[in-house]
Formats: structure tokens, C-alpha cells, sequence
């Protein structure tokens, strides 16, 4: 039962963080290697909002969420949107070039110190049990529950909503999307606002069930390969792709050797590589792109 | 018009070159000279919470003894340079530290994967090679020790373990059942193979031992592990990340024991933080709830310069610049690396309470001959951090 819920927890953690990679990627094609970064970002930007609203979660939670947005769109518009029009390797060295800046600048404006920003939000962090089997902790299951309705909202706004639709076109035919007036620059600014806004959750998540230090950025990356092996474009298939690195991550450190875990996303993303290079839910034209 | 372009262009040309040469001028040239000590450090990356903040400590304590007229009337010039923990880093830190900067000491204060390239940029170069503030003490330091190698830190794979395991065994109530922590780096598991080397000797049986990679997005599943297995303790020797994240993960499966972990920068503020009797800090340094006279000058240093740190973090750092005070008033001046070096042969740096006893390094052991642990605990009836033990010293061989 322990495993279970350490699995389900461990899907959430890489579900949470690699929707915002299939986000960028369904949208640009760009793959966003400054998302770990932008994941700890959001964490840091609620421990200034805690900070500044001490003792009021609920204000400092919704105020790094409305940051972590303007972040998203700050990005796109000031660095991802002059990469418009040139390759897709540039892009991508741009959000390499990104991450560095912003781990440096947050070792900079918040120090390299280990902060807990449940300290400083008067919230508790209990233990809860399941079924009298298993236990785990209050933000884990908070982790999950987001996680659960962050892909619910995201299906549906991409399905139903007509900025979802919008999204979808500009990902499949940006210039087709252009003709028909859908404001493509409007589009991406969208995708990397939710793009960070996912991956903040995330970060947010993750540092107040166990702290914020400048290792977070690496946790971003671990979740990399789940978004590839579901495929980078499909937001089913990097839901799909957490749990199948999560289950295996779980189950060769209870069973085999704890040392494999890290590598663990990755010998499962070599497996898909053979079998389906293009990942479960991906496509093949979108391989060829890459 | 174009006269007066002319002489505004000739102005601003002046002003460039003047400009120039001051930015090219020695910063030395405007006042006395210095000793030029070269420091190599991890201010980012991983390490990077661990290792900031003593070097803050390094700088300020010798920004003060500057202040307060240097050593030998000359003041130290630190020139640090971030290796991000990094060997190659590292590598390139020194080359130009001991080519351009011509140091006489290089200090390193980061991971072990720069260690190699340190000591053998400082081999060849004859250059004494501190470690301090925080980087774990290599094996050249200790005895028999390498000719340029030496360590401040209090951190030490081999004393702390047996230090953190010999606790245990005094204040466990019945058999210790022990679960083992490292982080998957090769100094975090040579220091947890000490520690079950000298768990064995004592009669103490070791149900799991887990060394979790950094880049771990939950620590549960190891957790799990040691919770399984039934440890009644457990000890981790890893950075402070996977020390406390593996307590905290261990607490919210249920886990009832008790939890030993090796002190490190934000150790104080933690104990603080997690409010929980049983989690025990092994320390070579007093914590500032024993509000040593030291202790008290340092917040105020820290205070008055505005630190980015709190001043409980920058122990390691504050020894570090004592040692290097110590070291340059009996090597002299002009410092010579070899006078620097023939200095810290025979060396004694009184610790005025920070840790149990002095440094004392000789010709053969360049860490200390004794080695000091306190243990710190919470105690829920008073509200504060006070000790599970008092200094205990290992003789270090």
C-alpha cells in the first residue's frame, strides 16, 4: 500500500512539472530546458509573497501564482519571442542560456541558503494516514489533488475553450493559424504563462513538503524524460509517461538498488526510444521536427 | 560645431584611458600591499547552500581584521572565485589564482570532485592548499598528511561517523536496529562506510543502508526503505538536503525513531524549524545557542555588514579566517609561499569555545590532533536547542 501512494505521489510530482514542457513544445516546438529553473522560481516567489503576507496563505499562494504568469509572459516576451523565426536550436540554447541566468540571479536576489516557506505561511504540514496502511503527508496529497486538476483544466480548455483551440492550430500550422488572424505572438506568451504556472505549482508544491534550496532545478529536469517517453506533444501521454517512470523509479529502489533511481527515467526513456522513438502519445511527423 | 565635437570626443578619450588605467591599476598600488590569498568556492550549484554562507563569514572576518590594521600592518586581499562545485572550475580557478594572481595560499571551500585538480595545480606549484568553510577534509590531510595539503573544516568522513555511532550506542535504550543515509556521491558514501564500519564494531545491526541521488524528486520511496527494514535509528553523513529531506520524509511515513545527522550551516535554524526531540545534530562546531562571547562579535559583524547570511552559518567560514590570521602572523611578511607553508607545519589556532579544542596541526597531521563533538537536540519542555552531549574527543591518528 506505501508503494502505491509513493507512486501516485511521485506521478503527480512528474505530471505537474512535464505538462509544462508538452505545453511549450505542443505549441513552438521549442523544448524548455529552463523550465526546472522557472519551476524554482515560482517556489522563491512565494517565499517573498510569504514574506510580504505573513501568516496569509491563501493571499501569498494566489499572488506567486498570479507572479509566476507575468514570469511566463516576461520570458516570451523579452527573450523566446526574438527567437521567432529562427531555429529551433537556437531557441533552445536560449532557454539553456535562461536557466543559468535565472539560478543565478535567484542565488543572487534570495541567496543559496535552504528556506522553508511553510514557515513562513503559518501552515502545517501533518501526516495522513490511508486506510491505516500507508502514510504520507498533507502536501503530498495537496501535490496530487493539483495535479489532478491542473490536467483536468488544461483538457478541458484545450478541447473546448476557443483559446485552446487557438493553441492547437498555431501548434499544428502557425502560418495557416496567422492567416486566419489568430494572433500568434498571443499564443505563445499563453503557452509559457501556463508553461510557468504549472511548473511554479510544482516548485511550490515540492518546497513545502520539504524545503527550497537551489538543488530544486535539477528536480525539474528528472521530469524531462516522462514528458518524452508519453511524447512531447500530448499532455495525455506526459501523464502517461510520469506514471511509467514513476512506477519504475519506485519499484527498482524498493526492489533492486536505491542508486538506480536517478537513472531510472532514463533507462525507461532509452527503452521507449527503441521501441517508439516518437513516445507513447507522440507522432511521428513530430519526431521529424526535432 | 565641429571644433567643439572634437574636443568633447578628446575628453571623453582622456577620460577612457584614465578610466582604464585605474581599472587596470593593481588594487594594491592605493595603499599597502597585500597578502594575496586565493580561494576557490562553490557560491553556486548544489553545494551552494552549505559553502555561501561560510565564505560570507571568511570575507567578513577579514574585511574586520582590515579593518582593525591587518596582519603585520598589511592587509589580506581575498580574491574568491566561484567553481559552482565544479572540477573543471576548479581547475581553471587555480591556474589563474597561482599564475595571475601569484597567492600565496589557495583556500578551496567546495565539493570533492574539485579536490584533485586543486592539489595538483598546488603540488606542482609548491602552494599550500587550505580546506575550509565547509568542504569536507580530505584523506591527504590527515595523518600521514600530504605535504601541501591542510583542513580547518570540522567536517571528516572518518571522525564524524564515529562520533555520530558512538552516541548512539551510549544513549540507546535497547538494540539499534540502523538505517544508513548518504547521498549518491562518493565522499557522502565513503563517510556512511565509515560510519557502518564502526557500527558493526559496536555490536550494532544495519537494516538498510540508502545513498539517494541529488536529483531525487521525493524521498519517500527511501524512506520507505528504512522504515521496512525497522530502524529504530538512523544516521546520515550527506549535504544537509538529503539529511533533513530523508528525517522529514521518514517523519511523515510514521517513523517513530531516532535520527542522527552531521551538523552543517542551517542546522541551528532546522532544529528550530522541525521542533522534534529525537532528531540529534553531531557537531565539531557550538551552536549559537551557547552564546559565546565569539558567537555574539560575529552576529554583530554580520549585522553591521549587512549580511546576506545569518551569522550561525558562518562558523566554518569565521575559523577559516582565524587559521589564515594565525597562519600569516607567524609566516610574516613579505609571505612567501614557503614561508605560508613552513607557517601551517606547526600551527596552534585557539577556537576561543567555537569548537572543544584548538587546531593543531604538525609536520605529520594536517587536520588537528584531537577532533571535538557536541550533540544538540530540541527539547520540547524548554522550547530550545540544548545538548544531548558534551564535547568528546577522538584522537585523531
Amino acid at each position: 500500500m506505501q508503494l502505491l501512494v509513493n507512486i501516485v505521489v511521485l506521478t503527480a510530482t512528474y505530471a505537474l512539472i512535464s505538462c509544462g514542457y508538452v505545453l511549450i513544445y505542443r505549441v513552438s516546438r521549442v523544448l524548455n530546458l529552463a523550465h526546472g529553473a522557472l519551476m524554482m522560481l515560482g517556489a522563491y516567489l512565494l517565499l517573498s509573497t510569504a514574506l510580504v503576507f505573513h501568516g496569509n496563505p491563501v493571499l501569498s499562494l494566489l499572488m506567486a501564482a498570479a507572479l509566476s504568469l507575468v514570469v511566463g509572459i516576461l520570458v516570451y516576451v523579452f527573450l523566446m519571442h526574438r527567437m521567432t523565426g529562427q531555429s529551433v536550436l537556437a531557441a533552445v540554447l536560449a532557454t539553456i542560456a535562461l536557466s543559468i541566468m535565472l539560478r543565478g540571479g535567484i542565488a543572487l536576489v534570495w541567496s543559496a541558503q535552504s528556506r522553508q516557506p511553510i514557515q513562513h505561511l503559518g501552515v502545517s504540514n501533518p501526516t495522513i494516514a490511508i486506510l491505516g496502511a500507508a502514510h504520507t503527508s498533507a502536501c503530498s496529497l495537496l501535490l496530487v489533488a493539483v495535479a489532478g486538476v491542473v490536467y483536468a483544466l488544461l483538457f478541458l480548455f484545450m478541447r473546448f475553450s476557443r483559446w485552446g483551440l487557438r493553441m492547437r492550430a498555431v501548434g499544428q500550422a502557425p502560418l495557416l493559424a496567422a492567416q486566419r488572424g489568430i494572433s500568434i505572438h498571443g499564443i505563445y506568451a499563453l503557452a509559457w504563462a501556463l508553461s510557468a504556472f504549472t511548473g511554479a505549482a510544482a516548485g511550490v508544491l515540492l518546497s513545502l513538503n520539504s524545503g527550497l534550496d537551489s538543488t530544486m532545478a535539477l528536480v525539474g529536469l528528472q521530469a524531462f524524460p516522462a514528458a518524452l517517453v508519453g511524447g512531447l506533444d500530448s499532455l495525455g501521454g506526459a501523464l502517461a509517461g510520469s506514471l511509467i517512470v514513476a512506477v519504475t523509479e519506485v519499484l527498482l529502489i524498493h526492489y533492486v538498488d536505491p542508486l538506480l533511481s536517478s537513472a531510472a527515467p532514463f533507462l525507461v526513456l532509452i527503452v521507449m526510444l527503441v521501441i517508439r522513438p516518437w513516445g507513447l502519445f507522440g507522432t511521428q511527423e513530430q519526431l521529424d521536427r526535432v | 560645431m565641429i571644433t567643439m565635437r572634437g574636443e568633447t570626443m578628446r575628453y571623453v578619450t582622456y577620460a577612457i584611458v584614465a578610466l582604464l588605467a585605474l581599472v587596470m591599476m593593481p588594487a594594491t598600488a592605493f595603499g599597502q600591499q597585500a597578502y594575496e590569498i586565493g580561494v576557490s568556492g562553490a557560491l553556486t550549484g548544489p553545494a551552494a547552500s552549505t559553502i555561501a554562507p561560510a565564505i560570507q563569514g571568511l570575507r567578513l572576518y577579514v574585511n574586520r581584521l582590515n579593518k582593525e590594521g591587518g596582519v603585520h600592518g598589511h592587509p589580506i586581499h581575498l580574491i574568491i572565485r566561484d567553481d559552482g562545485g565544479q572540477a573543471s572550475n576548479a581547475a581553471a580557478n587555480a591556474k589563474q589564482l597561482l599564475s595571475d594572481d601569484h597567492v600565496a595560499l589557495l583556500i578551496n571551500a567546495s565539493l570533492s570532485s574539485t579536490y584533485a585538480p586543486m592539489m595538483k595545480m598546488a603540488d606542482r606549484t609548491r602552494t599550500p592548499l587550505l580546506f575550509a568553510a565547509n568542504a569536507v577534509c580530505p584523506s591527504q590531510a590527515f595523518p600521514p598528511a600530504q605535504r601541501f595539503v591542510f583542513c580547518s573544516s570540522g567536517i571528516s568522513t572518518k571522525y564524524d561517523g564515529r562520533a555520530a555511532i558512538a552516541f548512539i550506542h551510549d544513549h540507546a535504550s535497547g538494540p539499534v536496529r540502523l538505517g544508513l543515509v548518504a547521498m549518491a556521491i562518493p565522499v557522502s558514501r565513503g563517510g556512511i562506510n565509515h560510519a557502518a564500519g564502526a557500527a558493526k564494531k559496536m555490536g550494532m545491526k544495519i537494516v538498510q543502508k540508502e545513498a539517494i541521488p541529488p536529483t531525487t524528486a521525493s524521498y519517500t520511496s527511501f524512506a520507505t526503505n528504512i522504515q521496512d527494514g525497522k530502524a529504530n535509528w538512523a544516521y546520515s553523513w550527506a549535504p544537509w538536503v538529503t539529511e533533513v529531506k530523508t528525517f522529514e520524509a521518514l517523519r511523515q511515513l510514521g517513523w517513530n525513531g531516532s535520527y542522527a545527522a552531521v551538523e552543517q550551516p542551517v542546522a541551528e535554524n532546522e532544529l528550530k524549524h522541525l521542533k522534534d526531540s529525537k532528531f540529534y545534530i553531531v557537531s565539531s562546531d557550538s551552536l549559537f545557542s551557547e552564546k559565546l562571547p565569539i558567537q555574539k562579535k560575529m552576529m554583530r559583524v554580520a549585522t553591521s555588514a549587512n549580511a546576506k547570511y545569518p551569522a550561525d552559518e558562518m562558523t566554518e567560514g569565521w575559523i577559516a579566517g582565524m587559521v589564515l590570521k594565525a597562519t600569516l602572523a607567524k609566516a610574516g611578511w613579505p609571505a612567501t609561499r614557503q614561508k605560508v607553508l613552513a607557517s601551517m607545519d606547526t600551527l596552534k589556532v585557539a577556537m576561543h569555545g567555537l569548537r572543544g579544542g584548538p587546531i593543531l596541526w604538525t609536520k605529520r597531521n594536517h587536520f588537528r590532533t584531537r577532533q571535538y563533538y557536541r550533540v544538540y537536540h530540541w527539547n520540547p519542555s524548554s522550547g530550545s536547542i540544548v545538548r544531548a552531549q558534551d564535547w568528546k574527543a577522538f584522537v585523531v591518528k
